[in-house]
């Protein structure tokens, strides 16, 4: 067995305390995003400014994370969220969790602010505060070029120039490519004047079945490079996403205006500027380009939300502004709704055109968008504004609110116009981080000959095969939450995650199989659903104490009153009163009450694990 | 006779083969104890898959002082008994293909005829294979660049 140690990093105080998380929590929430909201939602108090000291910063490996298991590599980070002013948490993948366990930590606790700019280095067992002030004003590639300079083959996880600028949607960034995109955590590691990270560690995990893992991994492998998406992923990467949405017409285009775009951004066209594909550590995908460009990527996020979202069709230009995001440490899907946003409010002139710091803005502008960014990461002019993310609702005045497509403040990431699918609507208006695909997108809604045998199989009967229909669709959403968090807190990618790509791939029986073999924990199936549920409910917890409300289970003004003009998708919106029944009976099967609020006899249960 | 030939344009990082290597022979999962690395930095832009090469005229055979390391119908093979721990074959090697962790030093034994790590592979740039002209050649102008990596 692997001892589950933490450290707990006072910054403020520049102490270090050093612990084991307990069976019994490993037990109800396994690790990862589980185990890291249960530690912030005993930690935090409700009230705190999300950018002062008294925040907490979470990083958390998934509990496979490390092993010789598929795509097992991720980690979440996990703290209030500057950007919604509720729940942050964000997963991500890369090479840093495996070394940071490697060197004998699952999980690292901040607290405090330090005097001067610092960084947290794990080597085998031991942790140090140390001076960060040679890195400090670095972007996300230089500073972990320069620690490697410093330190040897370690791994980071960084913030940027934005991170330090307080950049509300500023993210976590390890490698060239992989992001703690959401939330704006990175704001939250400059407010604590912490700029990385790092980790180097030799300890290696035990393995409590060596025979049996070896075995089980590789049936696993077999089955899941067999599969049709793992090998279209593994060649094109997430981009062949787009197409797919574009044809529905559910392509967020000119900040939800249109619902499609231009076919110049089809995954094919970004091939040319593939060098090789890469991977994260453990990875069986490898769905990452290694762009032409000095680069990794885009994903199908940053293609829909800083292409067609502000109105760019050259892929050229889409690498690039994706590069710069990254290099920025800027999340691509925030900068592109908050861009696309504020060029809705000047050109349709709901917004004083002087409230704009005399910047003339329009779609379809690869310069303008290009150096609004940079402002944007540097608090510049204008940039200033857009740096504070739905919050400048408060500059721009509450009319503006009506043109932001976020859920609890949070800018939408999936670059699908949900207008459509209805599953996706209800999955975006109740994601625990606001308006997210990751945490609960019932994807299988969008395969639309995919038998229905199948769909019931796995979400449950009783839900209609028309995806424009409302009926029944709480189910795909309260399954696919579930689902998601678990894979999340064990810390395997969610592009092998049964329900997320596919019908088929990892799921509760393969996730049950790897934490026997690997960790030696047996759990039931149903105990690891189980698991799923609190994890979400612990979720919910934490931001009803964040002051959230029923009325934040909601929607874009947009999604309801203006229908989809364009394609198959034309003429749909979201109805209001359907909407607002099918939000009935997804909180009836998650238990909750009719205001979406978790019942006292749950929290008590909850509060009680220790 | 078999080899491992390796193919960095193929080679995604993952390091799977390393923890293969680890958990085969030491029941744990550790990039840094095992005889096959990933050598790779994505801000210099390469993954390469370093193993023992098995070279004809191999510096590690020649420079241990126990005779404890000999070639054995071509492959590099450590005698644990004569093994006094010196660390000099690993020092020599000049692909870094002999590792060390802690006490213990790691050379690749080829898993007596059956290597798992190349089991484990998702893109086949690691191939337990016979030896042929071509794959001999291209090991050769491999070599070369793993030696300007390490450099």
């Amino acid at each position: 067995m692997t001892a589950n140690q933490y450290a707990i990093v006072n910054l403020s105080k520049g102490s270090v305390k050093i612990g084991e998380t307990s069976a019994s929590i490993i037990r109800s929430y396994l690790g990862g995003r589980g185990t890291n909201v249960y530690y912030l939602n005993k930690l935090l108090r409700k009230d705190v400014d999300p950018l002062s000291p008294e925040n907490v910063l979470i990083f958390g490996s998934g509990l496979l994370t490390g092993f010789l298991i598929p795509n097992a590599s991720r980690f979440n980070v996990t703290a209030k969220s500057p950007e919604s002013g509720f729940l942050g948490d964000t997963n991500c993948g890369g090479y840093f969790a495996p070394e940071m366990r490697y060197a004998g930590f699952d999980r690292v606790i901040i607290l405090g602010k330090a005097k001067k700019p610092s960084y947290i280095f794990l080597q085998d067992g031991s942790v140090e505060i140390r001076d960060a002030s040679a890195y400090w004003g670095l972007d996300t590639y230089d500073v972990q070029t320069e620690l490697r300079k410093d330190l040897g083959d370690v791994q980071a996880a960084v913030t940027g120039e934005a991170g330090e600028k307080l950049v509300r949607f500023a993210n976590i960034r390890n490698g060239v490519k992989n992001a703690g995109g959401r939330g704006g955590l990175g704001a939250v590691m400059g407010s604590k004047n912490l700029k990385a990270l790092v980790a180097y560690g030799t300890r290696g995990l035990k393995v409590a079945h060596p025979e049996q893992l070896l075995e089980l991994t590789r049936r696993v492998n077999d089955y899941v490079m067999n599969s049709k998406v793992i090998s279209v992923m593994g060649k094109l990467g997430s981009p062949y996403l787009y197409d797919v949405s574009n044809e529905l017409g559910a392509i967020r285009t000119k900040n939800s205006q249109l619902n499609a775009w231009s076919d110049s951004l089809n995954a094919e066209y970004f091939e040319e500027y593939a060098e090789k594909m890469v991977s994260c550590a453990s990875c069986i995908v490898h769905c990452r380009h290694r762009n032409t460009m000095n680069g990794e990527g885009p994903e199908y996020t940053t293609i829909g939300l800083l292409g067609a979202n502000i109105g760019i069709s050259d892929p050229k230009q889409v690498i690039e502004l994706n590069n710069l995001c990254n290099r920025l440490g800027l999340d691509t899907a925030s900068a592109g709704s908050i861009l696309a946003w504020v060029f809705e409010l000047y050109e349709k002139g709901i917004v004083d055109r002087t409230k704009f710091h005399g910047e003339k803005l329009e779609f379809e502008n690869f310069e303008l968008a290009k150096s609004l960014l940079e402002k944007t990461a540097r608090r510049e002019g204008l940039g200033d504004v857009l740096a504070e993310s739905s919050q400048a609702v408060q500059y721009f005045g509450p009319k503006s609110a009506d043109y932001l497509i976020a859920v609890k403040n949070l800018p939408q990431s999936d670059p699908h116009d949900v207008r459509y699918i209805k599953a996706f609507a209800l999955g975006i208006a109740t994601a625990s981080r606001g308006a997210d695909h990751l945490r609960s997108r019932p994807t299988l809604e969008i395969f639309l000959r995919l038998p229905q045998e199948v769909k019931e199989k796995i979400y449950g009967t009783g839900i209609s095969p028309d995806p424009t229909s409302y009926e029944g669709k709480e189910k795909t959403v309260f399954w696919s939450d579930n689902m998601y968090a678990v894979i999340d807190a064990v810390g395997i990618c969610k592009f092998i995650c049964h329900g997320f790509n596919s019908p088929h791939l990892i799921g509760y029986e393969q996730v049950r199989e790897f934490l026997q073999a690997a960790v030696g924990l047996d759990f039931e199936v149903q105990e690891l659903k189980e698991i799923g549920q609190r994890i979400i409910d612990t979720e919910r917890i934490l931001n009803l104490r964040f002051g959230l409300t029923r009325a934040d289970d909601s929607l874009p003004k947009r999604y309801f009153d203006d229908p989809a003009p364009l394609k198959t998708a034309q003429g749909h919106h979201i109805d209001r009163q359907q909407f607002q029944t099918m939000l009935n009976r997804y909180y009836q099967l998650r238990g909750w009450n009719d205001q979406g609020m978790v019942t006292h006899k749950r929290i008590t249960e909850l509060e009680a694990i220790e | 006779m078999k080899y491992i030939f390796v193919y960095p344009e193929r080679c995604t990082g993952c390091r799977l083969c390393s923890l293969a290597c680890s958990l085969t022979k030491y029941g744990e999962c550790n990039p840094r104890k095992a005889a096959i690395s990933v050598v790779r930095d994505e801000f210099e832009r390469f993954e390469f898959p370093v193993v023992c090469f098995q070279c004809q005229d191999a510096p590690c055979v020649s420079a241990c002082p126990q005779n404890a390391i000999t070639k054995d119908e071509g492959v590099v093979t450590r005698d644990d008994d004569r093994c006094i721990g010196c660390r000099l074959c690993a020092v020599v090697c000049p692909f870094s293909a002999i590792t060390t962790h802690g006490k213990e030093l790691i050379h690749c034994d080829l898993c007596g005829g059956d290597p798992q790590c190349v089991k484990y592979c998702s893109t086949k740039a690691i191939e337990y294979a016979e030896e042929t002209q071509e794959a001999m050649q291209r090991r050769k102008e491999q070599l070369a660049r793993v030696l300007i990596i390490e450099k």
